[in-house]
């Protein structure tokens, strides 16, 4: 230690006090209760995708529509892989704030570079069989009564539409990606500069 | 244990609770929040002091947790001035406290607005160079080399020179 070179700087907040151990322990607790509540609360909305698409499923199944239960079906096992996919993620979130603060800030990054470019493969692709599956059936079952030239004009619009909200989703994440991968590559090279002077 | 750890966490609080205050007011200007970061690094620290094992000396480690959760504060901010790294900056900028008007006051306000515009790792080593900790020390906290901490101490040093002369040292700072 030296002596602080900007006078005023050090004189500030010369009473300042640890917060009480009893405090971080409840405060620890808290954090702990927000974050089972707001994985109960992901869990849930999962449950009732898989209840409302499940029941339709068997619905559509004992009506005789084997294509609709399919694609139903598939997007109840699509679900399934997201909850699969937010639990592990969940799991991965270890912290370590005593790491020194170049590695911690990469850690942090190569994280978040990790969620982002994630989000297509963990929480679009497992929706998009069924989707896919859902529009071909609907359109299936109009062109058997219309002809597939109806069929295929009346379901342009809706295809257009989820396929267009899944794509600007995933483009949203990659150029989030982008940037962060941007910021890793500025730190690893920093890291390197450290390394070798 | 948990004796040893609340002994530890007194120690680091008789020691640095001060520094850990300038650090969070540094970066959060809402005096509010400035205090739950604080609280929140008081914490992370409890929390981290049952991995602590002389790894590091106690200083290093209770400013790496201090100063990695206040670059995640300043990650998740919403609002936040656009970060530019220092040796983009030319000058310091103006405080946004208007009580801030004259004389140290108002260096020291620039100084802050400066800390909340910097990339984190900037911010960090201009953070403990003016607490008076050493290049070596810096680095150590940082995992920056000591060249790389010396050019942003220079870069820092350069920019507070119409206000402060700066006594020349063979170490820096």
């Amino acid at each position: 230690m030296t002596t602080p070179p900007l006078p005023g700087w050090c004189d500030s907040a010369p009473d300042a006090t640890f917060t009480a151990p009893a405090v971080c322990s409840r405060q620890a607790d808290r954090f702990a209760r927000r974050i089972r509540i707001r994985n109960g609360i992901e869990y849930a909305a999962g449950a009732l995708v898989i209840a409302l698409f499940g029941a339709s499923a068997i619905a559509a199944a004992v009506k005789g529509e084997g294509l609709i239960a399919a694609s139903l079906a598939l997007i109840v096992g699509g679900t399934l892989v997201i909850l699969r996919n937010l639990a592990g993620r969940a799991g991965n979130a270890e912290r370590l704030p005593e790491e020194a603060c170049l590695a911690h800030l990469r850690r942090q990054y190569a994280r978040q570079y990790a969620a982002l470019r994630a989000v297509p493969a963990w929480y679009i692709g497992p929706l998009i069989p069924g989707c896919v599956l859902l529009y071909v059936a609907v359109a299936a079952g109009v062109a058997e009564v219309a002809g597939w030239r109806a069929a295929l004009s009346g379901i342009v619009q809706p295809v257009a539409i989820t396929f267009g909200v899944f794509g600007a989703v995933a483009l949203l994440n990659w150029w989030a990606a982008q940037r962060i991968r941007r910021d890793i590559k500025r730190l690893d090279a920093l890291a390197a500069t450290s390394i070798s002077a | 244990m948990t004796d040893a750890i609340e002994q530890l966490y007194r120690q680091a609080g008789a020691q640095f609770a001060p520094a850990l205050a300038r650090l969070a007011r540094s970066v959060e200007r809402d005096a509010e929040k400035a205090r739950d970061l604080e609280q929140e690094m008081h914490c992370a620290l409890w929390t981290s002091l049952a991995r602590f094992a002389g790894q590091c000396s106690l200083k290093t480690w209770v400013y790496r947790v201090a100063h990695n959760v206040a670059a995640d504060h300043v990650a998740r901010s919403v609002r936040s001035p656009q970060r530019v790294p220092l040796e983009e900056i030319e000058a310091l900028p103006s405080p946004a406290n208007v009580e801030a008007d004259a004389g140290e006051a108002l260096v020291l306000g620039q100084v802050g607005e400066l800390i909340r515009r910097l990339p984190p790792i900037d911010m960090q080593v201009i953070v403990l160079w003016l607490e008076g900790e050493s290049a070596a020390a810096i680095a150590e906290i940082t995992g920056l080399s000591a060249g790389a901490v010396n050019v942003r101490v220079h870069r820092i040093k350069a920019l507070l020179a119409s206000h402060f002369q700066f006594p020349e040292t063979g170490e820096t700072p």
